[in-house]
């Protein structure tokens, strides 16, 4: 983790070493170019890669506990595409400034989140009715982004480079937004990490041992979606961080939520610098890589895997 | 003095059939109580609504004399422990880990187990001879372990009333006879105890009172002797039977007439 924490600040545009950073850092007033470029670049787009890697890891891990399906991830809520779908709606729209095309995305996941939930209880068929409605709303959602497309295509690069994910953008500006919301909602889901297992169980079984259920449930959805487009929104999408992190604790080490949260939300975090470093690798000399093609590259191959082991280990 | 539990005009519908139909009975402090009857006769959703699993259509359950919905989940998870059927499977967990589910309702740590629910899941698998399962994985065991296992997660809850659907299914006589002197001894500790069962000897040998269910009516209730009889056979489980009384323990001896298939009936399974 440090190791991809200390390559994250080296690697950009010019390497630098590690001694030459902390020389950097130390006395600012020798190189101010260097400085500036470390401070006010590297060290926000480091710090809200690892904190999205994190929110995405633990939101995973949540997500499947409460729908009760290790397939789960923050995207099947339709959140993702309901995301895409505000900021395309943001880039069409003239005259808006550049950073409402966050708020719009985050708009646009939280609404189909809701659309969802009211679905679900409408149908009130449980957990599964909450992945078919997320399902249901995702698709759609998907198809009017299409329109959107086809009809601006002049626009297209813009949005689809959003879609894809990226940390270049990223600025203090952008942590200071993110934190208050990200911080006490990570907080509240790892401290429910107890009952989450209870409720692993199902609801009827779940407050017959004494937890609340049905509040649980709904405030850790919404705590974890909160989290989860709040990061989202500067990001953009980011795909199988969410999936794979839950899903390489319980294989390497325990499905008990008080394990799998807090590891996955490391793991996650791991995943992105190294998905960012890789994107940012000198390898890489014209344009940046979208970051979502990467954690998707990498999320792939272990999702096969995955479903080939299922049959054995493979599970909650 | 307050009955433990107090069913009175119990009626659950789903959507067009009745499952329960106006039961009305009551258990006292120290009993156990054995629900008998056909597969299909409600006895598992009496269980259900007792542990609020269900929401009777109709009718009210007193615990303690609180009607059952007026306690919070925490409050009556306190008070009544069940061990439902559908538990669900599909994740890897340890034995310890399920029993120790068990000692959520009166933990103050939100976080760790302390040391002292450690000794509740040791005491509660010991009792049940399944003390060797403490580190196993739960899915891997076999299905009278895993009945032992969350028996002992429903003991682990320290509740003054203990519900248990089945609970000596897929058990050997050893362990059945195990689990029925573990429920005594709770019952004599003060415990109300309810069990649904199809072992109509064990449930005689064990049970304070019995009560026959059939298709969602009591048709019969009252201490064991006067229960089982070749009519109630005969009339809710179909089948003829010669039932004995034998010596002062509560055992009958039931012995069925054998009815032969004659070997004409099998035409299409040859």
């Amino acid at each position: 983790m440090s190791v991809a924490l200390i390559t994250s600040l080296m690697i950009g545009s010019f390497a630098l070493s590690p001694n030459e950073i902390l020389e950097i850092l130390f006395h600012p007033d020798k190189n101010p170019v260097a400085w500036s470029i470390v401070v006010n670049y590297r060290v926000p787009r480091m710090l809200l890669a690892s904190i999205t890697g994190f929110v995405l890891g633990v939101s995973g891990g949540v997500i499947q506990t409460l729908t009760r399906n290790p397939l789960a991830d923050p995207y099947i809520t339709g959140m993702s595409s309901g995301a895409a779908l505000g900021a395309a709606v943001a880039f069409v729209i003239p005259f808006l400034p550049i950073y409402a095309i966050p708020f719009f995305a985050f708009m646009g996941g939280v609404s189909t989140l809701l659309l969802c939930m009211l679905l679900a209880k409408k149908a009130n068929a449980g957990p599964i009715g909450f992945i078919l409605a997320g399902i249901a709303v995702g698709t759609f959602s998907s198809a009017l982004l299409m329109i959107i497309l086809a009809l601006v295509s002049e626009k297209a690069h813009g949005i689809l480079n959003w879609i894809y994910g990226s940390f270049s953008t990223s600025t203090w500006t952008e942590i200071k937004v993110a934190l208050p919301v990200v911080v006490p909602a990570t907080l509240y889901l790892l401290a429910k990490a107890r009952d989450l297992n209870l409720l692993l169980l199902g609801e009827e079984h779940a407050s017959q041992l004494g937890v609340r259920a049905k509040t649980l449930w709904r405030l850790t959805l919404v705590a974890s979606s909160l989290a989860v487009a709040t990061c989202v929104s500067f990001s953009g999408i980011i795909g199988f961080i969410g999936l794979m992190a839950p899903h390489m604790v319980r294989l390497l080490v325990s499905s008990d939520n008080r394990f799998v949260l807090p590891l996955a939300g490391l793991t996650g975090a791991l995943l992105m610098l190294l998905s960012d470093d890789l994107v940012r690798s000198p390898m890489n000399p014209i344009a940046e890589i979208p970051v979502g093609a990467v954690t998707s590259m990498m999320g792939v191959p272990f999702f096969v895997f995955l479903l080939l082991r299922r049959g054995s280990r493979f599970g909650m | 003095m307050v009955c433990s539990i107090v069913v009175s005009g119990v009626t659950v519908r789903f959507e067009s059939s009745v499952v329960l139909d106006g039961v009305i009975f009551s258990v006292n402090r120290g009993e156990v109580l054995g629900v008998l009857g056909p597969n299909g006769s409600g006895k598992t959703t009496l269980l259900r609504s007792i542990a609020r699993a269900i929401n009777p259509t109709s009718g009210e359950i007193l615990v303690f004399g609180r009607p059952a919905w007026d306690y919070t989940e925490e409050e009556y998870s306190k008070v009544v422990s069940a061990m439902l059927p559908n538990w669900p499977g599909g994740f890897s967990m340890k034995t310890y880990e399920i029993v120790l589910m068990g000692c959520r309702n009166r933990s103050r740590n939100f976080w760790w187990e302390e040391e002292e629910e450690l000794e509740v899941a040791k005491e509660a698998l010991q009792l049940l001879g399944a003390l060797d399962l403490f580190e196993r994985d739960f899915d891997k065991l076999s299905s009278g372990e895993q009945r032992k296992v969350l028996i002992a997660k429903s003991l682990a809850q320290r509740t003054n009333i203990i519900l248990l659907d089945e609970p000596v299914a897929y058990l050997d006589i050893k362990h059945k006879l195990e689990v029925m002197n573990v429920l005594r001894t709770l019952a004599e500790l003060g415990k109300t105890v309810v069990v649904s069962l199809h072992e109509l000897e064990l449930a005689s040998g064990y049970c304070d009172k019995l009560l026959v269910l059939n298709r969602g009516k009591i048709v019969a209730a009252g201490e064991p002797r006067s229960v089982i009889s070749e009519d109630l056979l005969r009339e809710v489980y179909g089948v003829e039977a010669e039932v004995k009384w034998d010596g002062d323990h509560n055992y009958p001896l039931i012995i069925p007439k054998t009815k032969k298939i004659p070997k004409e009936e099998i035409v299409c399974l040859r």
